[in-house]
Formats: C-alpha cells, sequence, structure tokens
C-alpha cells in the first residue's frame, strides 16, 4: 500500500467515471426526482426539525443509490486488472476517497436542490458555516461507512436491496448524530456545541475506514 | 459430568436468584397520601403504605419542608398500612413541595417524598425535630420500594441479564468470525451461526419481557429509550446478517462475507452503544422520572442478586449455544454422509 | 435565581400532576385490573413466565430438529 498507488487508482477511476458521463447525470437526476417528489408531498417546510429530518433522509437514499454501483459496474476483466494491479488496501482505500469525494458533491447538490424547492428558510437563522460542514462530513461519513458494504453486497451478486438492508442499521448511529448536529446548526448554536456530535463523526469515520482497511483484503480473494 | 461444572455452576446461580430475587421483601415505604395540597391550618389525611407494620409499637409523624420539621397530633392508626395523620401546617414553609414522614419501632423512618403542594409559602418556620431517638427492628436483605416501579422491580434479575446474555453470546459468534477470517474454517462458520441464533432467542426474550414491563411503568409499549434504539439496532443488524447469509449460496464464500459483515457491524454496534446513550440523553435532558437502568442507583441489596443473575443467565446463554451448535455439527455430519 | 427557576418549575410540575401517580392514571382498566394489584407483583410474574415460556419453546424445536436427525440416522445404513 503507498500513496503513490492510491493516487494512481483515484486518477484511474476518474478517467472510468468521464468515459461513463450518463452516470454522473443518473446520480444528479437521482438526487434532484426525489427532491421535487418531496416537493410534491410537502410544498414548503419551515419547521426546522422536520426539514433537518427530510433533508437527512433525502441524502442517505442519494448516498445509498451512488454507493451502491461503485462496486457493481465492476466486470470480471477489469478485476482482474486492479487484482494484479493494486493491493486491496489501496483499492479499498482509493475507493473510499473517490466515494468521499463524489458524496461531497452529491451533499452539496441535494442542499442546493433541497434549498431551492423545499425552502431555505430554516438556514435564515442557521450557523451556516457549521452547517455546511455538518452536511459535507455527514456525507464523507456515509461514503465511509457504505463502501465496504457495497463492495460486501456486490460480492454477494444482489445488488441495492441487500446494501440497503446492511448498511441501514450501520450507518444509523452515523445518521443520529449528523441529524442532530445539524439540527443545532440550523438552531444557530454555535460549533463549541456542534463540535461534540462533529467529533463523534469524525471518530465513527476513523472507526469505520480502519475495519475496511482491515477487512477488505478477506473480501477481495476469491 | 467432565467438563460440566460450570452448567451445574448455572443452575445453582440462577436457583438462588429465583429464591432470593422472588422472596425479598421490599423495604416499608409509603405509597399513598390521601391529599395531595396542603395550606396552612389544621389538616387531616391518610396515608397508605407497602410493607409497614403500624400496628406493632408507637407510631411517629411529621411534616418536613426543606429541612424543617413540624410534628402532627398522635397518630390514629387504622391498619399495618393505613393511618391517619392530623398535623397543623405552619405559615412560612420555603418549598412549594412538602414530603411527610412516619417513624414506627418496626420500620424506622419511612418517608413519602414531595407529597403534597403546600400553599403559604414563606421564609422559613421554626421546626423542632420529631424522629424519636429509639433504636429500630427492621433487618435483613430489602430492595428499595421506588415510586412506579414497587414490586416490579424484581425484574431486574429477569430482564435487564437477557440483553447480557444476548451480547455475549454476540461476542462469542465475533470470536467465531474472526476465526473464520484466520482460517477459512467452515466450522468456525457454523458456530458463529449458532452463536447469533441462539443470540436471537435472548434478544427476543428480552424484547418482549421489557415491553411488557414498559408497558406497565412507562404507559407505552416502546418508548424512545437509548436503550430500547439500541437493542432495536442490535437485532437488525443480526436480521441482517441471515439475510446475507440466505442470498450467497457457495459456503466458503458465505462464509467469509458474512464474516466480515458480523466483524464490521459488530466494532460500529460496540461504538453505537457508547455514543447513544449520551446522544439521546442531550435530546432529553431529565427523564421525566422515569430513571433508565444506565442511571439507576443500585442499591447493595439488588447489587447481591443482579450480579448472580447476570453470571447464570450469560451461562445458560452460552449452554443453550453449545446444545445448538452440537446440533448443527450432527446435521452437518449427517449432510456430509448422505453426499457421500 | 437557579433556585427560584427550580421552584417554578416544580410549581408548575406539582400543580400539572397529582403526587406519584401519572403513570398509573394513563393505563386502561384492564391493565389496572390485571397488572397493578399487590405492587404490580403480577407483572414480574408474566415476565418470569415469557422468560420460561420463551426457553420451552427453544428446547421444543431443538428437540424435533434431534428428533429428525435420529430418524435420518435409522433411515439410513
Amino acid at each position: 500500500m503507498r500513496t503513490a498507488e492510491i493516487g494512481h487508482l483515484l486518477r484511474l477511476e476518474w478517467q472510468l467515471d468521464r468515459r461513463q458521463k450518463h452516470a454522473w447525470g443518473s446520480m444528479a437526476l437521482y438526487v434532484v426526482s426525489t427532491v421535487y417528489v418531496c416537493y410534491q408531498g410537502v410544498r414548503h417546510l419551515s419547521d426546522v426539525p422536520v426539514w433537518n429530518a427530510l433533508f437527512w433522509i433525502v441524502v442517505l437514499f442519494a448516498a445509498f443509490n451512488a454507493l451502491a454501483r461503485s462496486f457493481q459496474r465492476e466486470d470480471a476483466g477489469r478485476q482482474l486488472y486492479l487484482h494484479t494491479l493494486a493491493s486491496p488496501r489501496s483499492v479499498i482505500l482509493a475507493r473510499t476517497l473517490y466515494n468521499a469525494l463524489t458524496m461531497v458533491a452529491l451533499s452539496l447538490l441535494s442542499l442546493g436542490a433541497y434549498a431551492l424547492f423545499i425552502g431555505d428558510r430554516p438556514l435564515e437563522q442557521a450557523q451556516l458555516g457549521t452547517f455546511v460542514a455538518t452536511v459535507l462530513l455527514g456525507g464523507i461519513g456515509f461514503a465511509m461507512v457504505l463502501t465496504l458494504i457495497a463492495a460486501l453486497a456486490a460480492r454477494a451478486g444482489n445488488g441495492i436491496g441487500l446494501m440497503a438492508i446492511l448498511g441501514l442499521p450501520i450507518v444509523l448511529p452515523m445518521l443520529l448524530s449528523v441529524m442532530k448536529a445539524s439540527k443545532l446548526a440550523l438552531d444557530g448554536l454555535p460549533l463549541s456545541v456542534t463540535g461534540q456530535y462533529l467529533g463523534w463523526l469524525v471518530a465513527i469515520d476513523a472507526i469505520a475506514v480502519a475495519l475496511a482497511w482491515l477487512l477488505f483484503p478477506y473480501l477481495w480473494r476469491d | 459430568m467432565k467438563g460440566g461444572w460450570w452448567k451445574i455452576g448455572t443452575v445453582l446461580l440462577l436457583l438462588y436468584v429465583v429464591i432470593v430475587g422472588l422472596r425479598t421483601p421490599l423495604a416499608p415505604a409509603l405509597v399513598h397520601a390521601s391529599v395531595d395540597r396542603i395550606a396552612p391550618g389544621p389538616v387531616s389525611f391518610d396515608i397508605k403504605g407497602y410493607n409497614t407494620h403500624f400496628t406493632e409499637g408507637s407510631v411517629t409523624a411529621w411534616l418536613e419542608n426543606d429541612g424543617q420539621q413540624v410534628c402532627s397530633a398522635p397518630v390514629e392508626v387504622l391498619a399495618d398500612d393505613r393511618a391517619r395523620v392530623t398535623v397543623t401546617v405552619p405559615q412560612g414553609f420555603r418549598k412549594p413541595l412538602t414530603s411527610v414522614w412516619v417513624f414506627t419501632a418496626k420500620d424506622g423512618p419511612i418517608a413519602l417524598h414531595d407529597a403534597f403542594f403546600t400553599e403559604g409559602l414563606g421564609d422559613g418556620i421554626t421546626g423542632t425535630p420529631c424522629r424519636p431517638g429509639g433504636k429500630y427492628l427492621r433487618s435483613g436483605l430489602a430492595f428499595p420500594d421506588r415510586a412506579i416501579l414497587n414490586e416490579t422491580i424484581r425484574n431486574l434479575f429477569f430482564h435487564v441479564p437477557m440483553w447480557f446474555a444476548m451480547m455475549a453470546l454476540m461476542t462469542i459468534a465475533v470470536w467465531q468470525s474472526v476465526r473464520v477470517l484466520r482460517s477459512g474454517s467452515l466450522e468456525a462458520d457454523r458456530s458463529a451461526l449458532s452463536a447469533v441464533h441462539t443470540s436471537l432467542l435472548f434478544a427476543a426474550l428480552g424484547l418482549t419481557t421489557g415491553s411488557l414491563w414498559a408497558r406497565v411503568t412507562w404507559g407505552g409499549w416502546w418508548t424512545s429509550d437509548p436503550k430500547l434504539n439500541g437493542s432495536a439496532v442490535t437485532v437488525l443488524i443480526y436480521a441482517a446478517y441471515l439475510v446475507l447469509r440466505g442470498s450467497i449460496p457457495d459456503a466458503h464464500k458465505r462464509a467469509r462475507l458474512a464474516a466480515v459483515y458480523n466483524v464490521f457491524a459488530y466494532a460500529l454496534m460496540l461504538v453505537f452503544l457508547m455514543v447513544l446513550p449520551r446522544l439521546t440523553d442531550s435530546l432529553h435532558p431529565g427523564n421525566g422520572g422515569n430513571p433508565a437502568f444506565s442511571t439507576y442507583d443500585l442499591d447493595s441489596s439488588l447489587r447481591a442478586v443482579f450480579y448472580p443473575a447476570v453470571l447464570g443467565w450469560i451461562g445458560l446463554a452460552c449452554w443453550a449455544y453449545t446444545l445448538t451448535d452440537r446440533t448443527e455439527r450432527l446435521n452437518a455430519l449427517a449432510h456430509e454422509a448422505h453426499d457421500r | 435565581m437557579k433556585r427560584t427557576i427550580a421552584n417554578a418549575a416544580l410549581l408548575v410540575l406539582a400543580a400539572a400532576l397529582p403526587a406519584r401517580t401519572f403513570a398509573e392514571t394513563s393505563a386502561p382498566n384492564w391493565l389496572v385490573d390485571t397488572m397493578y394489584g399487590s405492587g404490580k407483583i403480577n407483572t414480574v410474574v408474566v415476565v418470569v413466565s415469557v422468560v420460561l415460556i420463551g426457553l420451552g419453546a427453544w428446547m421444543f424445536t431443538l428437540d424435533r430438529r434431534l428428533g429428525r436427525l435420529e430418524r435420518d440416522q435409522k433411515s439410513r445404513p
């Protein structure tokens, strides 16, 4: 496992994804249409707890949808190529990082679409910087926890359904702390209060990545 | 009976838990006063006791507010658990809630804390100490009688240890899963599955008993308590584990993937169980008079039964696990013979 | 100041809730009739029964499983 190898793998992912522009389009469309469906259901929301909860549900399902495909698109040839080229630990770290970057983009997009359709009233009295930081950390956190689960589901030869079953109970702790933190940020509380929950978030991320690093080689070999 | 000592120990421990846990009386307590509001002037009310001995020896009663006491007129004893107290409430108590105390020769001092909403507050009164100086005869083990819980405090020995047993079995399952990852052994995989199956039995028992107890004491089958949410997530994780196993036909691949999921989920679940109480405590500051057992101050009489109960139920769970695992091994052997 | 607030909170609480009976009053009659007598001891009885029934059901399934294995064993030479 070397940094250069991870960098190389990241570049490879990016090149592959650039060739499949429709994948990005489908992820973006998924988010926007989810938000639009919510909009049809609730119109404008100014109630902060409900706004917050609905937003995180949108992000959570966007994450499931986006991350499920991260190991799904693997065909046999490409896997063999990666297998001979790189160590499994580099592969999982690169994939986790790449997914984290994807989630940064996706959660910002969700936030934009959500604010546009459902309303940005709750953002008015919020600590905006802290809130956006929470959104980014939350998105990254989902990627860190769910990447290994996505690999598992793909290996089990089952799609997004299995991933939801396996992943939901595991992201729940992260979802609870991120919802709590973002609710506090929306209420306008300073970073010193919200920071504790963001700290939990980072700690869970670290543990999840360490576990993925430890366990992925066992998934990789056949 | 080689290696059977721990099974005998389990049976003896559970025997002790059933006998002492069900036979030990609750400590005498006052449970109710017929009046819930007092104002300056003479007032008379009935008090209801539980396991009290009002008829044995003399009974003294007094009101207490912010450490200041007012003695009652002679108490009229109606039964062992009922008495009529007459007292003149003074003007000038400092706090809005007043407690009533009773002292009997057998039970010693017993209080009904914050029993009365008090009118006529002021800067305090000139109180006199009312508690008799004599000794009292209360002896032996007794469980605390808490409001709302009452006798159901005994469920501490029959409900809470179910979760300890479940966690013990899940720890065994993770250990077996680590063995699968290290050696690829299908036997270890079978043991992990047996442990998960048995742990779900104890989860089911814990959920059912907890739900019943919650209905009677907290007024709902399910409440948003960190412990409940933690147990729900735990059960969901292991249900997902079984679904994952079901979706993979190849035995070796199934063993490996299930082991990976088990280790990953177990570690994150432990983190969750540590984080969750802090998270929810800050959501609900003050538990509305319904203390969770994490904040519950265990009396040493409860400890004397609770610790053996935990050990005993864990022992029983391990026993159930070994039985399941041995049956599964026989089953696997039979299938092998059949295939050959 | 803090004490005043605490006292005020207690006052509101005391006015709203008659002493220590709020959980009891929310229970329906059938529950009070079956579970609340003698210090709610019946709740303990039911909980212990549930544990015993659960363990009994588990032993029953194990028994059936072993029975099936025995039959398989016998039917095979």
